[in-house]
């Protein structure tokens, strides 16, 4: 049934409305919505308009291992590509994986994240197709509290991946929000199986809003899509992936050849957070200061008003 | 002022003699006080000497010397313990400077409580620094008898986290 209705939808590039599809097919309105949201599960973007009815404006935009494969140009980082249609989140999959054994650089991509889900409410859906939600296993030999550096080098990454595919020019929020015209277009979150002295796996989780043509009212204030930022331009979620793995190869070879100091360097030049009055909010306190900088491992320097400064490990920032 | 091993050695004393209570006065006047309940467990205190003047000499200890008896006496001994606390309970401690936090999200449930059983693997805390986030294991067995860090405070390298028997 829903080959027949895909067939219709794509015989014309005009609208065709529910109740013809309901008599061309033999089947209930009812059945043609539930049909119509089973493709949308599947990647396929429908435009409904009221009296209207259905138009097809795009088939999936898969990000599968064969697509990112593809495009990939790295020696190691990417190269092991675990993809799946939906997972919980991919840090689970990706600590899974790490636990048996999982080689560094494999990296893990879903189309469709489940977990988080009713957070966003009942209206907004976030179709598969539309973000690229990734999670790259590293093993990397260095001490374990050497790693957080690893977050503010995956920021550097993203930055630059996203430039070379789409020209947008992003920003990093300390430590490692992208901002687009100063919302978040991309989050990373990074966990850590570790031993005291040594660490098993870091996994870095790089979620992109890249398709997205708009966003639930409660997140419009604060979130956009590249698609947004670029007025329309629906990208390929394979290439950035492929660009931003070979930008995080490039520093993260550089990292463990000469350590953290270039890529500092790298990071302050692309944040929006230093040389601002700025408010940190901790879950025991709110600090506000002028940023002055970043420590050689990452910390961000506030400098209060009373003149004295305090390091700041973990924060919600608000400039 | 008294030294660890003469404390412990008087804790062992005390705990086997029939007296309730030793309270004795050392070269610095510090007070050293050793107690044991009717249940017999023993618990130590000490504190500044109470008649002594804001030191007056300029050769004498300065106000905070005398306080550090304080940090060297072991933690309230338990009656199963008549040896030193630390050196029979078990230290997880942190990798890593950063924020310590008991639960995975701050409405959620703490990993672990005093008198939890964990086991090699038992996840007790994650410490964060710059959204890395350290999920710690206790990377031993035993009860979790003392949390020494609350929610949401820094950490630094190394610091003792929970105390594990």
């Amino acid at each position: 049934m829903r080959s027949k209705l895909l067939q219709l939808l794509t015989s014309t590039d005009s609208f065709i409305s529910g109740q013809e599809i309901s008599n061309i097919l033999g089947i209930s309105r009812t059945a043609v919505w539930k049909h119509i949201e089973e493709l949308r599960k599947n990647g396929y973007e429908l435009e409904a308009l009221p009296r209207k009815g259905y138009r097809l404006l795009r088939t999936p935009n898969l990000a599968s291992a064969d697509e990112i494969k593809a495009q990939l140009t790295t020696k190691r980082i990417g190269q092991n590509i675990v993809y799946k249609k939906a997972v919980a989140s991919t840090q689970e999959t990706a600590h899974e994986q790490a636990r048996n054994g999982a080689p560094e650089g494999t990296i893990v991509v879903a189309d469709e994240q489940l977990a988080g889900k009713g957070r966003l409410g009942r209206n907004w859906y976030s179709p598969p197709g539309s973000g690229l939600w990734s999670s790259l296993i590293l093993r990397p030999d260095i001490p374990p509290h050497k790693a957080p550096q690893l977050t503010l080098l995956t920021a550097v990454a993203v930055v630059e991946g996203i430039r070379e595919v789409t020209g947008l020019g992003s920003q990093i929020k300390w430590p490692n929000d992208i901002l687009l015209h100063g919302k978040k277009t991309a989050g990373i979150l990074t966990e850590m199986q570790s031993d005291p002295d040594r660490i098993q796996a870091v996994i870095i989780g790089v979620g992109m809003n890249v398709n997205q043509e708009a966003f639930p009212e409660e997140l419009a204030e604060t979130a956009t899509s590249l698609r947004i930022e670029a007025g329309g331009t629906v990208y390929s979620r394979a290439e950035l992936i492929a660009a931003m793995l070979k930008r995080f190869e490039h520093w993260y070879d550089h990292y463990l050849m000469n350590g953290f100091p270039e890529i500092r360097e790298r990071w302050e030049a692309l944040t929006v957070t230093i040389g601002k009055e700025i408010t940190a909010t901790t879950l025991t306190k709110t600090i506000k200061g002028y940023a002055e900088g970043i420590t050689e491992d990452g910390v961000l320097i506030l400098k209060k008003s009373d003149g004295t400064l305090e390091h700041i490990y973990s924060a919600d920032i608000t400039l | 002022m008294f030294k660890v091993n003469e404390i412990k050695e008087l804790i062992r004393a005390v705990d086997k003699s029939g007296i309730g209570e030793l309270e004795i006065r050392g070269e610095n006047k510090e007070k050293l006080t050793i107690k044991k309940e009717v249940s017999a467990a023993a618990t130590v205190s000490t504190g500044e000497p109470k008649e002594t003047a804001p030191a007056p000499q300029p050769s004498a200890p300065l106000p905070a010397a005398s306080a550090e008896p304080k940090e060297e006496a072991p933690a309230p001994v338990s009656k199963e313990n008549d040896t030193a606390a630390d050196e029979t309970l078990h230290k997880i401690t942190s990798p890593m400077v950063g924020t310590f936090y008991r639960s995975p999200s701050p409405e959620a449930d703490p990993y672990v409580k005093e008198g939890d059983k964990v086991s090699e693997e038992t996840i007790v805390c994650i410490v964060e620094a710059m959204k890395l986030m350290n999920e710690l294991e206790a990377e031993t067995s035993g009860e979790i008898v003392e949390i020494l860090v609350e929610n949401g405070e820094l950490v630094e390298y190394g610091q003792p986290l929970f105390l594990v028997k």
